[in-house]
């Protein structure tokens, strides 16, 4: 009942929009499953909301087709669609109540009074603001506005939610305890939902399936896990957590394994290009491990690569610590759990070494002529 | 917690003082002002009003309400509501128009609003009638294209007169609710839109109710200024068509009935006066905030 059911709820298909000469979505494909709650995420001016405006119906695409539970809706109004938005802003309406503004969406439904009572009374309280009906929504706290909007949009027990940076304007805390709060409350009521976001931690928080998007396209279209350890770009790379990259040109290549010059040194990593070829080669600060002497005793082993340099920086974070190491001009960055690195200096000799297996090997897009 | 405890008997204590001091200092020029150039004179027009020559009396007062006086005061409130419903219907929708147009039609637009404002009352009605007299523009035009035999009979009826009134005073009623659109927040409209509402549904839910203020504000400018014209009446119609104010202009400057034209001034005073403090009430009531 919690998980997605996997039967196709929202299919975007081949979808463009363009402003004027701007192509704010090119040809993108999503399909959400049923329960499903999949994310956008992506810098400013991605496409992000536009994408959200074509599935509630407040634009239209010029290519492409939605269906939403097996209806093509591509060219019906919004008010016909029964998709539920909570704006970035909530957009309440500052001249209703609290419930009058849950109360929208079945009034102008022409429901019976009593029926839209009780519903009011039931979502409010789905969202813990039972005692806060009567009050007016310029008298809430930002978090409190928060939920209004959202039990504005599930009054009407739309078929799809979509959220607009629904969290953005909370502080951080509270924003935190809102993702936890809202994902268990989507699962609750099995809503297909659609989530817009520029925190990373966010969509890997709260997301079934993280969708990043680059300049009106999806890059890549995976799982939180999958995204996180096998980003399938550059792009996904640098935008989804952090990392260490340096660029390099091919040197060999066999059995699925690159050796790349690069200014730290030699690198290998689990990719297919050929010798020659401009790549950039990365690795997640979390998989380098930092050896104090370089008198290294795992001297041979090809499945690993090795750095020498020297420590520039330990940085104390609480649970963990980053260091940043110098070799070849480059500055690589490693993390230890804990006080791993209590004994490290700045100026210290230091051996960075991680698996071949999580090392990254993109094409270099900057070197193409 | 530390913070909050430290901070609150400060504002608690010193604030509101500060604020009531602001607020009277700031106020005061406003109050000296209204109170010698408005409330002085107006307690002298009530006094004068009442003072019959063997003391108080009621007297003047009596002589409003024969049928020709109640006649001009209908004349005037008809004035008004004709001049302010037709300004609604035009100013409302021109507002938004306002609103939505960009650059330099916007900039067009809001000159044709305001560059009349700086015209005298007195020229703009005077426009009028050189548009609407039988030798007039209008007439001269209609003539010529062989579309009347004769001149019609244009200026000095009550259609001239209605006409006048709201292009002058059309620029009050649009004003304000220009004012408040402008502000409108469209995405209050989308959110609309996706609980369900038709444009029409979302137009009178959520348009309407948040505009209201400026709907209040422009027809209570417009029904005040109307009620109580005088160059507009006196110009377009004339005799005919006797209101409050050129019975108060009569009464002073010709008849030298000072007390008569006090007690009229009384009235239209009042007038006035309720058609404010209705539109303040509905703004209250029904109002956003
Ligand atoms: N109505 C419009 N007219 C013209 N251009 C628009 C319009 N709406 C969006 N755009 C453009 O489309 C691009 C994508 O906008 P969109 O709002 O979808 O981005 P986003 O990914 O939501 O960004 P953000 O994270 O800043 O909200 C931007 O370059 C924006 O300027
Ligand atoms: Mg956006």
């Amino acid at each position: 009942m919690s998980s997605p059911d996997g039967a196709p709820h929202v299919v975007i298909r081949s979808v463009s929009k363009r402003y004027g000469p701007l192509t704010v979505l090119d040809r993108v494909d999503l399909t959400v499953a049923r329960g499903e709650l999949v994310t956008l995420l992506g810098p400013s001016g991605c496409g992000k909301t536009t994408l959200l405006r074509l599935v509630a119906g407040l634009a239209t695409p010029e290519e492409g087709a939605i269906a939403i539970a097996g209806r093509d809706v591509t060219r019906v109004p919004p008010h016909r669609r029964n998709v539920g938005v909570v704006f970035q802003s909530y957009a309440l309406f500052p001249h209703l109540t609290v419930a009058g503004n849950v109360a929208f969406g079945l009034a102008v439904r022409g429901r019976p009074r009593e029926e839209i009572d009780r519903a009011v009374a039931r979502t409010l309280s789905l969202v813990r603001l039972e005692h806060l009906g009567s009050r007016r929504v310029s008298a809430l706290s930002g978090g409190q506005q928060q939920r209004v909007a959202l039990a504005r949009a599930l009054a009407v027990e739309p078929e799809v939610l979509l959220f607009d940076e629904a969290l953005s304007a909370l502080d951080r805390n509270l924003r935190e305890d809102m993702q936890v709060e809202l994902r268990r409350l989507l699962r609750e009521i099995g809503a297909t939902a659609i989530f817009v976001t520029h925190d990373q931690d966010e969509a890997l928080t709260m997301s079934d399936r993280i969708a990043v998007m680059n300049g009106g396209r999806i890059e890549q279209l995976a799982d939180p896990k999958t995204l996180y350890a096998r980003p399938a770009t550059l792009f996904t790379l640098g935008f989804v957590g952090q990392s260490t990259r340096v660029r390099g040109t091919v040197a060999a290549a066999a059995d699925g394994v690159v050796t790349v010059d690069t200014p730290v040194g030699r690198l290998s990593a689990m990719g297919h290009f050929a010798a020659g070829s401009p790549v950039v080669v990365a690795a997640r600060p979390e998989h380098l491990n930092v050896v104090a002497d370089a008198a290294g005793h795992d001297g041979g082993d090809r499945a690993r690569n090795r750095v020498d340099g020297r420590v520039r920086a330990v940085i104390f974070q609480g649970s963990r610590s980053r260091i940043e190491v110098e070799a070849g001009g480059e500055t690589l960055l490693a993390e230890l759990p804990g006080r791993g690195a209590a004994d490290l200096r700045p100026g210290d000799d230091a051996r960075l070494v991680w698996p071949v297996a999580e090392t990254f090997v993109y094409p270099d897009p900057e070197a193409r002529p | 917690m530390t913070d909050t405890a430290v901070r609150t008997p400060v504002t608690a204590v010193t604030r509101p003082d500060n604020d009531r001091w602001l607020t009277l200092g700031f106020a005061a020029p406003a109050t000296v002002v209204l109170a010698l150039l408005f409330v002085l004179p107006l307690a002298l027009l009530l006094v004068a009003s009442v003072a019959g020559p063997a003391g108080f009396s009621l007297a003047e007062y009596g002589r409003l309400t024969t049928p020709h006086y109640l006649g001009v005061i209908w004349n005037s409130l008809r004035l008004a509501v004709l001049t302010t419903g037709i300004a609604f219907a035009i100013g409302y929708p021109a507002a938004f128009a306002l609103a939505r147009a960009r650059g330099v039609v916007r900039s067009a637009l809001l000159a044709t609003l305001f560059l009349p404002l700086a015209a005298s009352v007195i020229v703009k009605a005077f426009a009028w009638t050189i548009l609407l007299r039988s030798d007039g523009i209008v007439n001269t035009v209609l003539l010529a294209l062989g579309l009347v035999d004769e001149p019609i009979r244009m200026i000095f009826t009550e259609t001239a007169l209605i006409v006048g009134a709201v292009n002058i005073f059309l620029p009050f009623m649009i004003l304000p609710i220009y004012a408040v659109v402008a502000q409108l927040d469209h995405r209050l409209v989308d959110a609309a839109a996706t609980l369900g509402a038709s444009p029409a549904v979302a137009f009178v839910r959520v348009v309407v109710p948040l505009t209201l203020p400026g709907i209040i504000a422009g027809v209570a400018l417009v029904f005040s200024l109307s009620v109580s014209a005088y160059v507009v009446p006196t110009l377009l119609i004339g005799e005919r068509y006797p209101t409050l104010s050129t019975t108060i202009a009569k009464a002073f400057l010709l008849a030298r009935q000072p007390a008569f034209g006090a007690a009229a001034g009384v009235v239209l005073l009042a007038i006035t006066l309720a058609a404010v403090a209705l539109s303040a009430r509905l703004g209250r009531s029904g109002g956003s905030r």
